[in-house]
């Protein structure tokens, strides 16, 4: 039987927050003023706070500024252009130029010791250079359509990848409960170790070049992907499949014409983004030697050549910039 | 034919929802069971499929007893219309309608979204029959009206020539004239199939109007059994005695009115 419902002046509606709830706020106010000067951010607050200064004239010296300075003026300009000496080129063909170029001649200057003479003897020599104005630009593009490449493939490997991970990580798919606990925690595996780790070791095996790239990116958002795909597969209507259930379909039926058409426009909003953060993650993975753009990138970090290195930032930015444009039209025509 | 016998069913938490059921629903008659909301009604139904299992009880299916091993088999004899039409939104009339037949397709063609030549055929000659065009085909089952879904419910039903069909309500979400359409369209269609119906309703005039026979469920029992012009007040009184029936109670109303009057509230 039902209680006598109380007249409302007894009700009890307790206030939204009481003094437990400012006794936490407090608590974790003083764990988190720890944990700053752990790892600095009072000096990090102070730093910008002298850069702010400088910038509009209250300090007269900052660190920060400092750096920053010296860093923007040694990518100052960026390098698009190359000079090769012919006699470097194998097999250089006069009368076959590659686009834009053009052979010139240089006098240099060359410094050689002469034994017999026991002295140093500065000669003048002419040789000729190949001079590409947007040489080396053309050869950041090739290494940026190289990573897209790579994220590409990646991104089709940890779709294929996924499929049969989500069946077996969905809950109500699942054949059983150790099917079910060994997908999650594979794809919890696959999702816990960094591309850049993986990347490491897989070079290690495969030697430089895409193919650790591919694979380190591969597995990594096939985690992604078989966490998002199966959670869809958990939550997708379930009307649709009883209906086919009740027919007679077998699971993978089911899973093909009443969970398929239901979580498609979803699966490819996630595949969409994936694609996305492997073309950045591509970039970043080539400095351990995976390919692409990276290696180059770090190649001429390590030179000092930093007008290349400004080149190639650019690159990036202007290729995660026009790829993220992409995917949210894409996107939104699908959903 | 549907037999069910000495049914009883009890959920884990205690609840009984179906006791001593002994019904035997010859090959070809429309049954509908009537009752309020939780009376057994679906629970009865989903026996016949084996989406559910009896606690104690046989349940006989076209000749063929209901457990683990015919299931599959029994399934593909009997087909199922749903309250909320469980159809595929996203996909179109002529998918949802042809996903009916999955159970017979080949398990390979049917994943590249193959259906063979004969199911296609069926599928045009059905969405023809139950009223659709073919300007419906190729549409999205979302963005048709709920009249028109059940319509593409009773086609994906029909789809493999059951010899069976279980309509759990379906027309409990539709208003009348369209319910109407639909039992009559359900009506013709397995009288010409020859198939056996059995149909949960809590609409009593429907169930007069297009019922062969009307089962009364109340508390997981079974409270009369009778011809749709047998079915007076008294019947009716066993099962919506003890509830505010939405479905025309006049007495129920009346006394309502009658409290209304007596609280001396003025009713505009």
């Amino acid at each position: 039987m039902k209680e006598k419902a109380r007249s409302p002046e007894k009700w009890d509606l307790a206030p939204p927050y009481g003094a437990k709830t400012v006794l936490v706020v407090i608590a974790v106010f003083m764990l988190l003023s720890v944990s700053a000067r752990h790892s600095e951010v009072d000096r990090m607050l102070y730093l910008l706070g002298e850069a702010g200064g400088k910038v509009v004239g209250l300090s007269d010296s900052s660190q920060v500024v400092r750096g920053a300075e010296r860093v923007v003026e040694s990518m100052f300009p960026p390098k698009i252009s190359e000079q090769t000496p012919v006699a470097r080129i194998e097999g250089f063909d006069r009368d076959n130029l590659p686009l834009f170029s053009r052979v010139e001649e240089e006098t240099i200057t060359v410094t050689r010791f002469d034994v017999s003479a026991m002295e140093t003897v500065e000669t003048e020599e002419t040789r000729e250079i190949l001079v590409q104005p947007f040489g080396y630009l053309q050869y950041v593009m090739r290494k940026m359509l190289e990573t897209i490449e790579i994220a590409l493939w990646a991104t089709i490997i940890a779709i294929l990848l996924s499929i049969p991970l989500a069946y077996y990580a969905a809950s109500n798919y699942s054949p059983n409960r150790a099917t079910y606990g060994a997908a999650r925690s594979l794809v919890s595996f696959f999702r816990a170790v960094p591309e850049l780790i993986s990347a490491m070791f897989l070079v290690l095996a495969f030697g430089f070049g895409p193919i650790a790239g591919i694979l380190a990116l591969g597995i990594h958002s096939a985690g992604f992907l078989g966490k998002f795909y199966a959670e869809d597969i958990e939550n997708a209507d379930k009307g649709p499949q009883e209906a086919l259930q009740a027919i007679g379909a077998s699971k993978i039926k089911i899973l093909r014409y009443a969970v398929l058409p239901q979580v498609l426009p979803q699966y490819l909003a996630y595949s969409m983004y994936i694609l996305d953060r492997n073309v950045r993650m591509a970039t970043v993975i080539g400095i351990v030697g995976a390919g692409g753009i990276g290696q180059e990138l770090i190649g001429r970090y390590d030179m000092f050549d930093y007008g290349h290195v400004a080149t190639i930032l650019i690159m990036i930015f202007i290729t995660v910039l026009l790829l993220d444009q992409i995917a949210s039209r894409v996107r939104a025509r699908l959903i | 034919m549907i037999r069910f016998e000495n049914i009883e069913k009890k959920y884990p938490d205690g609840t009984i929802a179906l006791q001593d059921i002994n019904i035997t629903v010859p090959k070809g008659q429309f049954c509908v069971l009537l009752g309020h909301s939780g009376a057994g009604k679906s629970t009865l139904l989903r026996l016949v499929n084996g989406l559910i299992t009896p606690s104690s009880g046989r349940t006989v299916v076209d000749k063929t007893e209901l457990s683990k091993r015919t299931i599959r088999s029994v399934r593909r004899r009997v087909s199922m219309m749903h309250q909320e039409f469980n159809l595929v939104k996203r996909s179109s009339v002529a998918v949802n309608v042809m996903s009916g037949s999955l159970a017979e397709v080949n398990f390979l063609t049917s994943l590249i979204g193959w259906f063979p030549k004969d199911i296609r055929r069926k599928c045009c000659e059905l969405v023809h029959r139950v009223g659709l065009g073919e300007e419906h085909l190729h549409r999205r089952v979302d963005h048709l009206s709920g009249g028109q879904q059940q319509r593409v419910g009773i086609a994906r039903a029909l789809i493999l020539d059951p010899v069976v069909v279980l309509a759990d309500e379906p027309v409990a979400s539709l208003d009348p004239s369209a319910s109407h359409e639909i039992l009559a369209l359900l009506r013709s269609l397995s009288k010409e199939h020859g198939c056996t119906v059995l149909c949960s309703l809590h609409q009593v005039d429907f169930a007069r109007r297009f019922g062969d026979r009307i089962v009364g469920l109340e508390q997981g029992q079974v409270v009369f059994d009778l011809d749709p012009d047998k079915v007076d007040q008294q019947a009716l009184n066993l099962i919506y005695a003890n509830y505010d029936d939405p479905h025309g109670q006049e007495t129920v109303r009346a006394a309502r009115v009658e409290n209304v009057v007596d609280t001396g509230v003025k009713r505009p």
